[in-house]
């Protein structure tokens, strides 16, 4: 990650701009969207460590004098699935991706599962994901 | 329907909020499908974007609107070696990929 961050520095202009955008070290939440509102299920425990990787990298090149932080924002990022049937093949994908055993989020499934036949009415599957938003400028020349 | 990542669109809107990309020549690291590239051309941008699986650069490059052509060019590539020159982009965004 370091020796990314110092590739993007090279085929940046002097004084311009690194954009950091990804999800915060924060769990998802999933719930069920319905006419009445979101009905919150539960939070993923999706393993974080890359996350944490990566802040550090960035801190080493702030220590390295390649970047200044200059703004820093989080906001919400929603994934939103009109059926039952897209969330699961989303969480299958994901814990397949990451590290996580792939019957890690079998609770969360079956849970999502329950509440969304018990919904009646038009729904909808919704993850929360919190993103982040870092903005560096290139200190190189 | 297919699964739908911020409808709500606050990730574009907070990079607008920290910058002007109108004419900047912009490397997107990590673009996938081209959701944010689309995005970001939209707000003027010239796009370079890139990203190391050749089946979701097939799937971004088939889905460049016409209006924006001239403005997005995709590309397998990694962000460990970066196939360009020293001093080329304006702005670099690092798509969830750190």
């Amino acid at each position: 990650m370091v020796h990314a961050l110092h590739e993007a520095q090279r085929v940046l202009q002097p004084n311009e701009i690194l954009f950091d955008l990804r999800p915060a070290p924060v769990h998802r939440r999933v719930g069920i969207q319905s006419d009445t509102g979101v009905q919150e299920i539960g939070a993923m425990r999706e393993d974080l460590t890359d996350d944490y990787v990566a802040n550090r990298a960035v801190k080493q090149v702030l220590r390295e004098g390649l970047f200044k932080s200059e703004k820093f924002t989080q906001f919400n990022c929603n994934r939103v699935m009109d059926s039952l049937k897209e969330f699961q093949t989303w969480l299958l994908e994901f814990t397949t991706l990451g590290r996580e055993r792939s019957t890690a989020h079998d609770w969360l499934s079956a849970r999502v599962e329950r509440a969304y036949h018990a919904t009646p009415g038009k729904k909808k599957v919704i993850v929360h994901s919190p993103l982040m938003l870092r903005r560096l400028r290139n200190l190189g020349e | 329907m297919a699964l739908r990542i911020d409808p709500e669109k606050n990730e574009v809107h907070a990079l607008k909020a920290m910058t002007d990309w109108r004419n900047k020549r912009v490397l997107e690291i990590g673009c996938g499908k081209g959701r944010l590239t689309r995005r970001l051309a939209n707000l003027g941008a010239q796009m370079e974007a890139i990203d190391p699986d050749r089946k979701l650069i097939a799937s971004a490059k088939k889905d460049v609107p016409g209006r924006l052509a001239d403005r997005m060019r995709f590309r397998v590539g990694s962000a460990l070696d970066l196939k360009y020159p020293k001093q080329t982009f304006d702005i670099v965004v690092f798509s969830w990929v750190l």
